[in-house]
């Protein structure tokens, strides 16, 4: 087994620790971060997304595998941000809507859209309409996820899309939502443009928004 | 109750189709339907939040909640268990406040100047969340016994709803009977999910101290209860949207033991065991039956697998159920008429031989308009009859 794939057998399988080391040595190798991320990384979240459509993996096993990503990344990190090394595939502002504090969800979607190889902004919970706008716009983003976990918080999604309307920028940014009271219904009645039912299909879903 | 025209005429369909259908107290329907028998009707339980009970009062000319739930024909009256007697839940300087585990939860406002604005008590502080060792857990000073509550009262305060109602011992959702419920509020939910990935020792660790305290504290509220309780509810949120949040085998790891010992003992006392969990659990039902279940609440409409009709079809022999009323899509965003087939089809598919409690999927929500509220109870009566 090549160096590589053992990185995506322990992000696969939460080991944080071990991908952590192994990452260091990659890049002591000589490996480019964008190979580490291409073949290692993002390739054990494809794995565990899978098990987890298939019911062979659930929350916990999904949660610590994105966490693990999370720990690689962090080695990479200072090599990304030079730019030359690694490109991302884009920047999404992520955060959980105002008057709802719940983020175990959108925290693993955050995770697992880093380790699949965008730029992440986690706004974090509880995220009035005001900042959300401001964050989109200081950070040319291109998609902007939304969380909810009550019927009555995901109605501040619809509120940010007008806003995003009267501000100009609607055409210019991606909107996605997720979060449990969330379906297609709600995605076209609000005027989004993508919903997932859960985070490995967030992430082919924001691959998809910007292909 | 308010005796307006404007209310007597809201009020005429409900009383009229109950004058027509009810043929029996709250508690022998009830009684009747867990025991898979046909009753008059199917029994009606209620959950909503308060600014919901609130707008129904203001609707139908209620002065409080008991004439609300006694008007809309509700069967099921809930009884809290005994009353807290322990040192003082303690307040905070940064407006949160302590509960029986030592978890502080703030007040979150949501739809700030909307007609639907209401707010929800969350966590805000999990005591063990940063602890790494199962000898720190241990040491936590505030794990709660029983001795902090006070029985006595028990028995009156269910036997105030007898022979009338239907008494479902159920606490409140803080001290319901639970196991990873409250590890989640005291170790946060993230970490409860990465322990229960990595850190099986304190898994174990916690979830033994929240079992060992209800394995004595519910006895005791058995006991004080007598005769006066008529079912007994545990709960907690073992399903997400489209499966379970855990395996199978990490439930009969960690879960399994307590869950059959939590149905043993009500059943020692002679009570039957209702176990409310959201989302879809369908993986997990032939084991809540194999080890004492006898009613699923309450059924999410809109999580994968937990279709009423196919549920009754497969598990209804050894379960009965409360809930199938979807407040995710129909209540807060359909019309009146996609509220009242909706009762139609659970009433169709789930009433037969008894064994089933109509039933909202949670709370109804402060999003639902007046309007699909009305409708819900109106169709409750209209396709609930046998």
């Amino acid at each position: 087994m090549s160096t590589l794939e053992k990185l995506s057998e322990y992000v696969e399988h939460g080991k944080g620790k071990e991908a952590r080391a192994l990452t260091q040595k990659l890049l002591g190798d000589n490996i480019s971060a964008n190979k580490i991320v291409q073949e290692g990384i993002i390739k054990g979240l494809d794995a565990i997304g899978e098990k987890f459509a298939a019911f062979e993996a659930f929350v916990p096993e999904l949660m610590v595998a994105a966490m693990a990503a999370t720990e690689a990344l962090e080695v990479l990190r200072p090599k990304m941000t030079h730019g030359t090394l690694h490109k991302t595939l884009g920047t999404v502002v992520i955060g959980t809507v105002e008057g709802d504090v719940h983020d175990v969800g959108k925290n693993i979607v955050a995770m697992m859209l880093e380790g699949g190889g965008f730029n992440v902004v986690d706004l974090g919970v509880d995220v009035p309409l005001a900042k959300f706008l401001k964050e989109v716009k200081y950070h040319e983003a291109q998609i902007l996820a939304l969380s909810a976990l009550y019927t009555p918080t995901r109605l501040a999604m619809r509120d940010i899309i007008e806003a995003l309307k009267k501000e100009g920028l609607r055409d210019k940014i991606s909107v996605m939502i997720g979060g449990a009271p969330i379906d297609q219904d709600f995605c076209n009645l609000i005027g989004a443009d993508g919903y997932a039912p859960d985070a490995p299909q967030a992430v082919k879903l924001a691959r998809s928004l910007l292909a | 109750m308010k005796d307006d025209p404007i209310y007597k005429d809201r009020r005429y369909r409900i009383n009229e189709l109950r004058e027509k259908n009810e043929k029996m107290t709250s508690r022998e329907r009830t009684l009747k339907a867990i025991n898979f028998e046909e009753p008059d009707r199917i029994p009606i339980d209620n959950w909503m939040v308060p600014e919901i009970k609130k707008r129904c009062m203001a609707y139908w000319g209620c002065e409080n909640e008991e004439e609300l739930l006694a008007f809309l024909g509700v069967d099921v009256r809930d009884n809290y268990g005994p009353s807290y007697v322990g040192q003082e839940f303690k307040k905070f300087d940064d407006g949160t406040v302590a509960d029986l585990w030592g978890v502080r939860r703030k007040i979150v406002t949501y739809g700030k100047g909307t007609p639907h604005e209401g707010t929800f008590k969350e966590v805000a502080w999990s005591p063990l969340e940063h602890m790494t060792s199962v000898e720190e857990i241990n040491a936590y000073k505030a794990w709660p016994t029983p001795d902090w509550w006070d029985y006595s009262k028990v028995k009156a305060e269910c036997a105030y709803w007898h022979p009338e109602y239907f008494v479902l011992n159920k606490g409140d959702r803080l001290d319901r009977t639970a196991q990873l419920k409250p590890m989640m509020y005291l170790r946060g939910i993230q970490q409860t999910f990465i322990d229960l990935a990595v850190n099986p020792d304190i898994v174990e660790c916690i979830r033994d101290h929240v079992v060992n305290y209800f394995l004595e504290y519910n006895p005791k509220v058995f006991g004080a209860g007598g005769d006066e309780i008529d079912m007994f509810m545990m709960g907690d949120d073992m399903g997400g949207q489209r499966g379970p949040l855990i395996s199978v085998d990490m439930w009969r790891k960690y879960f399994r033991d307590a869950f059959k010992k939590y149905c043993d003992i009500a059943h020692r006392y002679g009570l039957k065991v209702m176990y409310h969990t959201c989302g879809d659990v369908y993986q997990l039902i032939p084991d809540f039956i194999e080890n004492g279940l006898d009613c699923l609440q309450s059924l999410q409409p809109q999580a994968t697998n937990m279709d009423i009709k196919r549920l009754k079809q497969e598990f209804g022999k050894d379960l009965s159920f409360q809930g199938g009323m979807d407040i995710q899509q129909v209540l807060p965003l359909g019309t009146p008429e996609d509220v009242k087939k909706m009762v139609q089809y659970a009433a169709e598919n789930a009433k037969r031989g008894g064994g089933y409690i109509f039933g909202t999927s949670h709370n109804i929500q402060a999003d639902t308009a007046m309007e699909n509220v009305v409708a819900l109870f109106e169709a409750y009566h209209e396709y609930g009859v046998y």
